[in-house]
């Protein structure tokens, strides 16, 4: 299953409640759309993998990591493009997402322009 | 203060002499009440005026008595009782310095006592704020980061060609919440590194639970490791020193943390309160680590016990000794299947009362 052509919903997934508002307030500022969800148990207990055309996603948090959630998908034939902002990200990380399929991954705090950018990117692939 | 129980000490030096003098006289025992005069002196004025009673008793004792009983004839009799009365008045004040000084040496020793446990407190604090630094930098930063975020936004907002005023407002207000944020765990940080004597007050200890909870929040995501509470509403206030409590709670889930940090499968932190029997405030910190070394379960408490290989000891005997003075008891139970954990309790005002 792949992303419909009418999914454009952006999903963020971050333990912190502060910046889960931030980044939404910043995609409705550039006029995209999104949901937040508190964990990654969440999201995936939500349903809304399918409509979903990006995935920014915190990697280390309570419970489900970034990095299991991808894995999850990627298991579930479910590929979201996925961008990770993270503030313990290390070189070893950065390698281990991006070959699981990530098309970003980014340091707190992010820069963000280059955050937007890449999530036009992800949609518009 | 000094210069003023001084000469109520001499002043009390003089009316023991004057009423021994009255005393002596009828009941013809001069030795005896000059004597236990001196001693009077000595033991409530000090140095000095004992050593002035001394004076005033073998003058008086001299001319009122001496000199009226005894005739020329017997002289060196008169100067020998003088002389054992001198001396039995110089030994009483003698002694009696020497009790005062021992006092004042142990009270000394007792206060220096007291202020080494208050800093070897302070100090296994700042160890442990510390090893937190990574996260609590993390934890300040990222309402910081969160509110460049929210003012990039209030900005875009506000650049279009025409400005929507109420989502600018909207995002400028989110940027005051997360800087407060920011603000907030700044002062629970510095108030943990404050230095004092222990206060007593009213504390709510699920509020005390709550802020090291966002403290340690971060250390635990950075082990993943789950960090739970599940505290009764409205349990009654303590009476005890916050920073104390502090401490103590931050040690337990410090060592939970620690104890799972190598450990496979789940790694739950699980805070508890609740109110227990005899009024009394329980609080049980359990954790899903290797749990209780075997046959040691009691050893941990002693000082200098340590598994880690930096560890200092101190940790649980240091809180185990502020629970017990707030009237309490720490122990540490097994958390089946796997782990351990330790319950306190603490007595609450109701029980305070009595």
């Amino acid at each position: 299953m792949g992303i419909q052509g009418e999914a454009k919903l952006v999903a963020i997934v971050d333990d912190d409640d502060l910046i889960r508002s931030a980044l939404q307030g910043m995609l409705k500022s550039v006029g995209l759309p999104s949901q937040a969800f508190a964990s990654a148990e969440e999201f995936l207990a939500s349903g809304q993998q399918q409509l979903t055309a990006c995935l920014i996603a915190d990697i280390r948090m309570p419970g489900m990591s970034g990095l299991e959630l991808q894995a999850r998908l990627n298991a579930e034939h479910c590929r979201i493009p996925t961008i990770f902002i993270t503030a313990h990200g290390d070189t070893r990380m950065r390698m281990q997402a991006l070959m699981a399929g990530a098309v970003d991954f980014m340091a707190k705090p992010f820069d963000d322009g280059v955050l937007i950018e890449s999530v036009r990117a992800a949609l518009e692939n | 203060m000094k210069g003023r129980s001084k000469l109520e000490g001499y002043s009390l030096a003089m009316i023991c002499c004057g009423v021994a003098l009255a005393v002596a006289w009828p009941i013809d025992a001069p030795s005896s009440c000059f004597l236990l005069a001196v001693t009077v002196s000595g033991l409530f004025g000090g140095l000095g005026p004992g050593l002035l009673s001394v004076a005033f008793s073998s003058i008086a004792f001299e001319y009122f008595f001496l000199r009226r009983t005894f005739s020329i004839a017997t002289e060196p009799a008169t100067y020998l009782r003088f002389a054992v009365f001198l001396a039995a008045a110089l030994l009483i004040t003698g002694l009696m310095e020497t009790k005062r000084r021992v006092e004042e040496s142990r009270s000394r020793t007792e206060e220096a006592l007291r202020q080494s446990q208050a800093d070897l407190e302070r100090i296994s604090r700042l160890t442990t704020m510390g090893e937190l630094t990574a996260s609590l930098a993390h934890e300040v930063n990222q309402p910081i980061a969160a509110a460049v975020t929210d003012g990039n936004t209030c900005l875009r907002w506000l650049a279009r060609d025409q400005p929507d005023v109420e989502e600018a407002r909207q995002a400028a207000s989110r940027v005051v919440q997360d800087a407060t944020r920011a603000s907030d765990i700044v002062n629970r940080i510095r108030s943990l590194f404050q230095k004092g004597a222990p206060q007593r007050e009213l504390v709510d200890v699920n509020e005390v639970i709550r802020e090291m909870v966002v403290l340690l929040r971060s250390e635990a995501t950075r082990h993943s490791m789950s960090l739970r509470t599940q505290l009764e509403v409205d349990i009654p206030r303590v009476m005890g020193d916050r920073v104390q409590l502090q401490q103590v709670l931050m040690n337990l889930m410090m060592n939970s943390i620690d104890a799972m940090k190598d450990v496979d499968g789940t790694r739950e932190l699980d805070v508890k309160s609740r109110r227990g029997e005899n009024e009394e405030l329980v609080v049980s910190v359990s954790d899903t680590g290797p749990g209780l070394p075997a046959q040691q379960a009691d050893q941990i408490f002693n000082a200098f016990f340590t598994t880690k290989p930096h560890g200092t000891g101190m940790g649980l005997r240091i809180s185990r000794s502020i629970v017990e003075s707030h009237g309490g008891r720490l122990w540490v139970t097994d958390n089946p299947p796997r782990g351990a954990s330790f319950h306190l309790t603490l007595p609450t005002k109701i029980a305070a009362h009595d």
